[in-house]
């Protein structure tokens, strides 16, 4: 016998399902609405006229373009770094033998507890002793440094499972510790460094308050929505264009790569299967 | 080690067979040195300099570009006899357990509910979970839309089509509506985290469980409270150790929804550091209270870390 589910249970859902998009459906519909139209309600479609005009004047009004590039380039440049350099720091602590190796290892996969809050006033502070503040770089370097915390755990976690006798063949094939990296273990963490690269582009792409705190003229997409949302800015049709945009890159990467963050999220979440 | 040793042996005649010679070995600190720069040199930038940098200035009152002065714990003392900051640190207790409650409980009754047809409710479940995609600026901005006053927001238009109208009102105008609408909009994005790691929790139940259930006559309800629910805490409490985190932290949210008003009501302890800090620039001051966000944080996370302590091999 196979258990049958009552029906009512998927409708639950299903009207719950519905209730929780029903405010992007909102942003979504004022964007190609009349300011009039959004005044009296976006959801009286009978009344109401659809217009383009949102999407044609934004870009012109906002500097939309820039933003989109700004953002681009920031979260691309975090997530290439951190694909980089996070396996390597996993398997030198996972394979290599040297001093304070479980010291640093327990700082470095502990650092996932610590509030952005506790980065911002020193790299502040530093960062406009070097002239740094409005430089991508200000921003890419904690993103990318902050993200060790956990990328480096994911990584290492997904060795845990890595055959050993891999290593000892390349040892014995006269590989050193670094060519043993590069040929051996390297393509088989490709599942891994993806993992790692969708959280990152996630992570970088959604972030507020480093961006806003470190960059003053060319500012990421999130930046540019808060600055406009706030009440002294009438064009509520525009903002909602600027927040399609903002939103919709994350949520395609997400959507399309959902199964590998499944992945990630488990093993980094400390459950293992 | 020994696993290694036929395996080994093997691919090692394969190499000489296609002669190769050994190459000269880097030895392993040289290798750990190399690979490792990139990763010591930004992780000590971005986390270990600010890290004992905010302990440091906490102790100082630092005002901007002027002069810094030591002051011991006076920042702390200052900070624990501050009405507004004490009344920050009731907000951050109610925002940070109504959030995690409300997102947990429903996140965690919808996997159940889900568990029972995970086929058919596979695209309400991605409905859900995308929202956890969506950035907490982009939530703010969109909750910003419901709760309009007039008759443009969602929530009142709502009221009056019901014929509730009277009760519209500026929900983000007064401390108490603006903090229950700001808990309802952070729930709204947290809850896909939960709804993950439960329903995944839920899967590993047998099915022969619930169609034992089943048979025995068990309606829904009940499976989902003697079955279900004790059988699926390892997925909910991650999740809750993670909602508590991420709330008690959150800034995004906040800043883009209400700004920490009307009145600063809305304002947490991540939020008035900012405040302090950054509009204020009392930099000491704004410091000393990262550092009491930083202890509470550390207070939550303290299983956590000493798992991962114990794990770190």
């Amino acid at each position: 016998m196979v258990y049958r589910a009552p029906r009512w249970i998927i409708i639950v859902v299903g009207i719950i399902a519905c209730l929780w998009v029903v405010p992007i459906i909102g942003i979504i519909a004022t964007s190609f609405q009349t300011p009039e139209s959004i005044a009296r309600g976006w959801w009286h479609f009978s009344q109401n006229q659809l217009t383009l005009n949102a999407w044609k004047k934004v870009w012109s009004d906002y500097p939309l373009a820039n933003s989109l590039w700004v953002s681009t380039k920031v979260t691309l440049l975090a997530t290439v770094l951190t694909m980089l350099t996070a396996p390597a720091a996993a398997y030198v602590f996972h394979y290599l033998r040297f001093p304070l190796r479980r010291t640093s290892l327990i700082i470095i996969i502990n650092a996932f507890v610590l509030p952005q809050q506790v980065v911002i006033i020193p790299l502040f502070r530093l960062w406009r002793e070097m002239g740094m503040l409005d430089n991508i770089w200000a921003v890419i370097i904690p993103y990318v440094g902050l993200s060790y915390a956990w990328s480096v755990f994911l990584v290492k976690s997904f060795l845990e499972d890595f055959p050993n006798d891999l290593i000892e063949a390349a040892r014995i094939d006269g590989c050193g510790p670094i060519s043993t990296f590069t040929r051996v273990v390297l393509p088989n963490l490709i599942s891994p460094i993806f993992a790692c690269g969708i959280l990152q582009f996630l992570w970088c792409w959604n972030s507020l308050l480093l961006p806003m705190l470190f960059l003053r003229n060319d500012v990421t997409l999130t930046v540019l929505l808060a600055r406009i949302s706030g009440t002294y800015d009438p064009n509520i049709d525009q903002q909602a264009v600027a927040a399609i945009v903002t939103a919709i890159v994350p949520l395609l990467v997400f959507l399309i790569f959902q199964r590998q963050f499944a992945v990630g999220n488990r093993v980094s979440s400390g459950g293992k299967e | 080690m020994n696993s290694g040793i036929s395996g080994a042996a093997m691919t090692s005649a394969g190499a000489m067979a296609a002669g190769r010679k050994p190459r000269r070995q880097v030895s392993q600190p040289m290798a750990a040195f190399a690979l490792l720069t990139p990763v010591v040199l930004l992780f000590g930038l971005s986390v270990i300099y600010p890290l004992f940098e905010t302990i440091r200035i906490s102790f100082w009152q630092i005002r901007g570009l002027g002069k810094p002065s030591y002051v011991g714990i006076d920042n702390y003392v200052r900070l624990f006899t501050d009405p507004t900051f004490l009344g920050t640190l009731w907000t951050t207790l109610i925002f940070t357990l109504g959030v995690t409650i409300l997102s947990v409980s429903i996140g965690w009754f919808l996997a159940m509910l889900c568990a029972f047809a995970p086929k058919q409710t596979a695209v309400f479940r991605l409905m859900i979970f995308a929202t956890f995609g969506i950035s907490e600026a982009v939530a703010g901005y969109i909750w910003i839309g419901i709760f309009r006053p007039g008759e443009s927001g969602l929530l009142n238009g709502m009221l009056i089509a019901v014929g509730l109208g009277d009760w519209s009102q500026a929900w983000l105008g007064s401390g108490t509506s603006a903090l229950v609408a700001l808990i309802v909009a952070a729930s709204w994005s947290a809850v896909g985290l939960p709804l993950l790691l439960s329903f995944a929790a839920v899967q590993t139940i047998p099915r022969t469980v619930l169609e034992a259930a089943q048979m025995d006559g068990a309606k829904p309800l009940a499976v989902v409270w003697y079955i279900m629910m004790p059988l699926s805490t390892a997925g909910a409490r991650v999740a809750i150790f993670i909602n508590l985190l991420s709330a008690l932290r959150a800034f995004d949210i906040i800043f883009v929804l209400t700004n920490g008003g009307p009145a600063r009501a809305t304002e947490t302890v991540g939020f008035f550091m900012y405040r302090e800090s950054m509009t204020q620039f009392n930099l000491g001051y704004g410091a000393a209270a990262t550092i009491v966000l930083l202890v509470a944080v550390l207070i939550v996370a303290i299983p956590a870390i000493a798992q991962r302590t114990k794990g770190a091999k």
